[in-house]
């Protein structure tokens, strides 16, 4: 017996997806989010499934704990060690205001204040020569002191730390021996990447969420025990990957944006099953829409992010599934301005009240209810029927809201605020393809999330991509693609020097440091030896440039000590991102980068019944682009489609917790896999 | 979809998101691409779009904002010159005169012509800081050196450097052999080129797709909107004639001819007037421009800081400028340090504010633009030049609801950051002691002040520093509301032999190894009475060793025992008590 399970949980819902490796059969549960004790929640998901949690092998979590503990600021209370007369770089940041012309601008507020900041008397040059040794009573005087301050958590992040470890290593030890209680990040086993800033900003973040997110990951090796679970507890990661329950207690700070990657982790596995490699994966939910690039099957992965937004965030230096956000989903509000102009979102109606159409109190009109209002999504069947939708309602909103104020029908208005959302939605496709230097109509088009495959068709239109996949469970995507990740950890290690004069020899001896490294760590949670795989990268840019271009290299290329052939490895990349290329200057290299994947047995899913035609299960009268006149066509329930089977446009699919658009022109073929196949017409 | 051509909410709304997110991809891919910090880290760069005539479509937020809305008359003299049939598709021009464009010529723009259907529709166009200019122009700032456009660099007026596609290699050899850092401005350029033709395209992918007669319905609409809101906004300001003053430091070794700035700002139903002619007329020094900007950024601030900026932004604002103002200067004036004067405009247009806005405006911020610390010379093993610049923020000014924040940048400069401690010692031979806040610094008040910064380093190897003074040491950032004023900026410098760090203002100093300098920066002016500062907030400031002890008590009235850190209430009313009586008796026998 081998049971794999999956558990996400997100804002609203608890997710749980189990597949039994044996039999090929998948398992699904959902209850709601039990915010105040997440735990609850688990335990009411797991018995709800009925699985035998004795019997599983593995169970992989996803969790929002680390990123709410900061959001809502009930971290830690947590101390930062620096080097001396660098007490204040993270009180200061990089002094930048981003609303430019907001005199009124506010920094975001530090997690720790100046008080618990304390410096150490150390430094290190930019080669990592001690010019300054370390004051070993100094660290002891401070690290005795932190009690004082009911210190439960501290950072320590010294300047070119990222170069040469060893001050930072002996204080972790100085504080294990005279504050053991007291939970310790160092900056340099986070990342050893260079920019001070940054990296203290990662290392107080990875401190403050710390305490918190390892009693979390306790209470439920605890609870899953309590169970009977004797299997292997995985913790998703925002890189794309998982990791051990030590490792992410080490460094829970990687686990901060692991919600929304599962999504994106299946859509790449689910065009891989159909022989596609580079993709477009849309996830549309209630309240945002995600879209993230996918070449070669590897999602494209961002060295960092902002905890807050970028306007007034905190940098995390970490890598991570690279999204774009934008303020569409089903859930988001359509509402006039001040100057009557029709505006979708960035307010959502989220889960609840919900959109009007869900009769729980919501009155204002939403994109969901736009959708409703045209026919697209059936009132009848939302939730397998669970939850009827007032149609008359959602009509009646839009019209008070909308269509009077602005002199236009319901229909017209309701497509409206359908268009405005697609074509945000579609702004944010261009930034992530176009944007960075690739052609849509090179890519195929992965739709999932509740409200992603109702939109998806126009969305691929509009930008000229050429298919469009709807995977099967769109609704419990995420928990699905937990399933599929590997365990996977990233390793930076900042070397600045120009290609010209780099050592390969240096260069190998950093990067066979760091696959060791990577390989025990790998070992240690369990992966066999030959399961892993490494990937190097050089981040290397033309002198003088700032941001670096990762460049993937593999190790023979490293081993020909050519510097010609990684050159010109860059140049195409740069071209290929920037549509320009610059051969005569001097490149320089910036950071080597490891990522070291150890891959997971993959589930594979059963394939759905061969057949013909499935039967219709009704008509219904849909609008599609013309307001003023629905086109009647056929409604299929998806639970009834066969493998092979053709559908033409117009058409609408409908599923539990999704409903697909098949808008005239389009054609659907049902794949073996059960995902919805569509060709888009290209007008 | 509807075939005819109409100009529906809903295709506005797309329009509208679609217009600006052109301008902020151009800056995306400039910043992305550029070789000088300038760009990179200051983001001293704009790109926009405009119109035929020179109206602004859309611009990049984020960079600096003293560029706002500052491209339309380069365009229109553009236009004026070469006639809107002197343009072809392929064509790209280069423009930094100060005669039209009115700023230190190191701000090189670069402009492509946008066509659908062969007709002009309107220009792409990127202004971004070159490291060099030739002449005087590398880390120019200090107003007093640089005498006339000719010693400050290279001038290029409207020249095209691409014609209809073809380069014009003379033209270009001539710009690279007359710079210096010519790697760097012409990769610059480079990226200038290729973030105008992905903007030409996108602008071109939008006329296809909606047609001419719907995009230029379109810009005309969201022009009227922004208009009216911007008057929406004024009209909520009480009617009035609102007058202050201030100054810029003297721009001559006689220190009492300080510059003086007068501003009159006239609210009358929507519109607001904003007066500069009680300004300095144009000086000899550096500090003249040919720039709204300082009225620009104050209304921009007033009416709708984070909303998108376009033509209709500025049209219910009326600026009084005369030509010979120092912002209005007629060439040759030397304009080398053109923003100098800006941010202290602002900062006197919210004073003058200040009784009608009383719930908002704040007291004055640094007032000048940052601490500047540059350091340049020429490696001695790869015999290449290096050039090593940060800009270290300063305070802001409290506001009528909360402290002023600490160590940012001025308000014309928006995303504009430090550079990090390991990316300065990565890249020169120094050594960074010290990035800290600049203790005592914020202006005392019910709501402090912003701190300011305290950076320094020493030199390794020789090479040249530079720390040049920023101004407004001889006006420190004001309080309002009864509240201080903040500590101005200073500037230290120590030689290898001496012990001490002595106020010094190094300009292209050729300098020992062993040399420190420091930049001190301003902090922010008080708002409001000191004496009415939560204690708890003056105990949080001891703790955080932001205010002494000692100024705790002078400046506040708390008393804080040294031992616990706590205020001792009973000693703190009484003190408090005190210092207004003596403040009221003061007063009543002056």
């Amino acid at each position: 017996m081998s049971l794999v399970i999956a558990l996400d949980i997100g804002g609203t819902f608890t997710d749980l997806v189990a597949f039994d490796l044996a039999s090929g059969s998948i398992l699904q549960a959902k209850s709601s989010t039990t915010p105040h004790d997440l735990a609850i929640g688990i335990r009411e998901t797991l018995l709800k499934s009925g699985l035998a949690i004795d019997s599983a092998d593995t169970f992989i979590h996803g969790s929002t704990v680390a990123i709410n503990t900061a959001i809502e600021r009930t971290g830690a209370r947590t101390a930062l060690l620096t080097t001396k007369g660098m007490r204040d770089v993270y009180a200061i940041g990089r002094g930048n205001r981003p609303e430019s012309y907001n005199f009124l601008f506010q920094r975001p507020e530090p997690y720790v204040p100046r008080r618990h900041t304390f410096e150490i008397i150390e430094r290190l040059n930019a080669t990592g020569e001690v010019i300054i040794a370390l004051d070993e009573a100094g660290a002891e005087a401070t690290a005795s002191r932190l009690s004082d301050f009911k210190i439960e958590a501290v950072a320590v992040c010294f300047i070119h730390s990222w170069r040469n470890p060893d001050h930072e290593a002996r204080v972790g030890d100085i504080l294990r021996a005279v504050a053991p209680d007291i939970q310790m990040s160092l900056s340099h086993e986070i990342l050893r990447e260079y920019r001070e800033y940054e990296r203290t900003s990662t290392t107080v973040l990875n401190a403050y969420v710390g305490p918190r997110v390892s009693k979390y990951i306790g209470d439920l090796e605890t609870l899953l025990e309590g169970l009977g679970f004797r299997g292997q507890l995985l913790i998703m990661q925002s890189n794309g990957g998982s990791m051990s329950p030590s490792t992410a207690k080490r460094i829970p700070v990687a686990t901060m944006e692991s919600g929304p990657v599962g999504g994106i982790i299946a859509a790449a596995e689910t065009a891989r099953g159909l022989g596609i490699a580079d993709l477009i994966a849309f996830d549309m939910g209630g309240t945002t829409a995600k879209v993230s690039l996918v070449r070669d099957n590897q999602p494209d992965i961002a060295q960092g992010y902002f905890v807050g937004g970028v306007g007034g965030g905190h940098p995390v230096m970490l890598p991570v599934v690279d999204i774009v956000e934008v303020g569409a989903g089903g859930g988001s509000i359509a509402w006039l301005d001040e100057d009557g102009a029709l505006k979708v979102g960035p307010r959502s109606a989220g889960g609840h009240p919900g959109p009007v159409c869900y009769g729980r109190g919501g009155v204002e009109p939403t994109v969901t209810d736009a959708n409703v209002a045209l026919e697209r999504i059936g009132a009848g069947k939302f939730l397998g029927g669970e939850m009827p939708l007032d149609v008359a309602a959602a009509r009646a909103a839009i019209e008070t809201k909308i269509a009077r104020p602005l002199g236009m029908s319901v229909n017209e208005a309701a497509l409206g605020i359908v268009r405005i959302a697609i074509a945000e939605m579609s702004l944010a496709v261009r930034s992530v393809s176009i944007g960075r230097g690739h052609d849509p109509r090179d890519f195929s088009m992965v739709a999932f999330g509740g409200a992603g495959p109702v939109h998806a068709a126009a969305i691929a239109r509009e930008l000229h991509v050429p298919k469009l996949i709807i995977p099967r469970a769109p609704g419990h995507y995420s928990a699905l693609g937990m399933l599929l990740a590997d365990n996977r950890h990233d390793y930076v290690r900042t070397y600045y020097k120009a290609l010209e004069d780099s050592d390969f020899h240096e260069i190998e001896s950093i990067f066979s440091e760091l696959t060791h490294e990577a390989g025990e760590l790998l070992a240690s949670e369990g992966t066999p030896p030959e399961a892993i795989h490494f990937q190097r990268y050089l981040d290397m840019r033309y002198s003088g440039q700032e941001f670096p271009i990762q460049t993937a290299l593999d190790a023979s290329q490293l081993e020909s000590h050519d510097r010609g052939i990684i050159r010109s490895a860059f140049d195409r990349a740069h071209k290929k991102r920037f549509g320009h290329q610059a051969v005569d200057e001097p490149v320089e290299i910036v950071n080597l980068r490891l990522t070291a994947a150890g891959q997971r047995e993959r589930s594979k899913f059963p394939e759905i019944v061969q057949g013909a035609e499935g039967s219709v299960a009704g008509y219904r009268d849909v609008v599609f682009d013309d307001p003023d006149h629905p086109i009647r066509c056929a409604i299929f329930d998806r639970e009834n489609l066969y493998a092979g089977q053709a559908i033409d446009g117009p058409a609408v699919i409908a599923e539990y917790a999704s409903t697909t658009l098949l808008p005239p022109g389009c054609r659907l073929t049902v794949a073996a896999t059960g995902d919805l196949v569509i060709e888009i017409s290209s007008s | 979809m509807t075939t005819k051509a109409q100009l529906d909410p809903v295709t506005l709304e797309v329009l509208r998101n679609a217009l600006p997110a052109i301008a902020a991809d151009m800056a995306t891919d400039l910043q992305r691409t550029s070789y000088n910090m300038m760009i990179y880290e200051v983001q001293d760069y704009c790109c926009a779009l405009l119109d035929a005539d020179g109206r602004l479509i859309c611009q990049n937020i984020g960079g600096v904002s003293h560029f706002v809305a500052d491209l339309g008359v380069v365009i229109k003299d553009a236009v004026a010159r070469y006639g809107k049939d002197g343009f072809r598709p392929g064509d790209v021009l280069i423009m930094n005169h100060q005669r039209v464009a009115g700023q230190h010529l190191n701000n090189v723009c670069v402009y492509t012509p946008c066509f659908f259907d062969g007709v002009l529709e309107g220009f792409a166009i990127v202004r971004a800081h070159w490291a060099d200019i030739g002449g005087m122009s590398t880390g120019t700032s200090a107003p007093g050196l640089v005498s006339d456009p000719w010693m400050e660099g290279l001038q290029l007026d409207q020249i095209k450097i691409y014609d209809a596609g073809v380069a014009d290699e003379k033209v270009l050899r001539i710009i690279r052999d007359n710079i210096r850092f010519q790697e760097a401005s012409m990769g610059d350029l480079r990226s200038q080129i290729a973030a105008c033709n992905m903007a030409t395209r996108r602008f071109d992918e939008l006329f296809a797709r909606y047609g001419r007669e719907v995009i230029l319905g379109a810009i005309e609409h969201i022009f009227d909107e922004t208009e009216r809101r911007c008057r929406r906004r004024v009209a909520a300001i009480p009617d009035g004639i609102y007058e202050a003053d201030s100054f810029l430091d003297a721009d001559t070794p006689d220190k009492t001819n300080v510059i003086p700035i007068r501003v009159k700002v006239i609210v009358k139903g929507e519109i607001m007037t904003i007066d500069l002619t009680g300004c300095s007329m144009q000086r000899k020094s550096g500090i003249n421009g040919r720039t709204l900007a300082g009225a620009y950024i104050a209304y921009k601030g007033l009416t709708g800081p984070l909303d998108n900026v376009n033509e209709g932004s500025f049209r219910a604002l009326e600026v009084e400028i005369q030509e010979g103002n120092f912002m209005m200067a007629r060439y040759p004036a030397p304009m080398a340090a053109w923003s100098r004067g800006l941010p202290t405009v602002v900062d006197t247009i919210l004073k003058a504010l200040a009784p009608a806005l009383p719930d908002r405006i704040p007291a004055a911020h640094m007032g000048n633009l940052g601490g500047s610390l540059t350091f340049y010379g020429v490696d001695p093993m790869t015999n290449k030049p290096y050039v090593l610049q940060t800009i270290e923020g300063g305070g802001w000014g409290g506001r009528p609801y909360e402290d002023g924040v600490s160590t940012c940048v001025s308000v014309c400069q928006g995303d504009v950051r430090n550079s990090p401690v390991e990316t300065i010692e990565l890249k020169a031979p120094v050594i960074v002691e010290r990035r800290a806040l600049r203790e005592n610094s914020g202006g005392a008040g019910e709501f402090r002040g912003g701190l300011g910064i305290e950076t320094r380093m020493t030199n390794l190897r020789e090479g040249k520093w530079s720390l040049s003074n920023a101004g407004r040491r001889q006006c420190p950032p004001w309080g309002i509301a009864g509240g201080q004023a903040g500590q101005a900026s200073v500037n230290y410098m120590r030689k290898p032999d001496e012990h001490d760090l002595k106020p010094f203002d190094p300009v292209r100093m050729q300098s020992e190894p062993g040399s420190s300098v420091m930049v001190a920066t301003a902090g922010g002016g008080g708002w409001g009475d000191p004496l009415d500062r939560a204690i708890e907030a003056v105990q949080r400031d001891v703790a955080d060793e932001l205010v002494t002890i000692e100024s705790a008590a002078k400046l506040y009235g708390a008393v804080i025992d040294p031992a616990s850190g706590r205020v001792d209430i009973g000693a703190t009313t009484k003190l408090r008590h005190d210092m207004r009586l003596a403040r009221a008796t003061s007063e009543a026998t002056p």
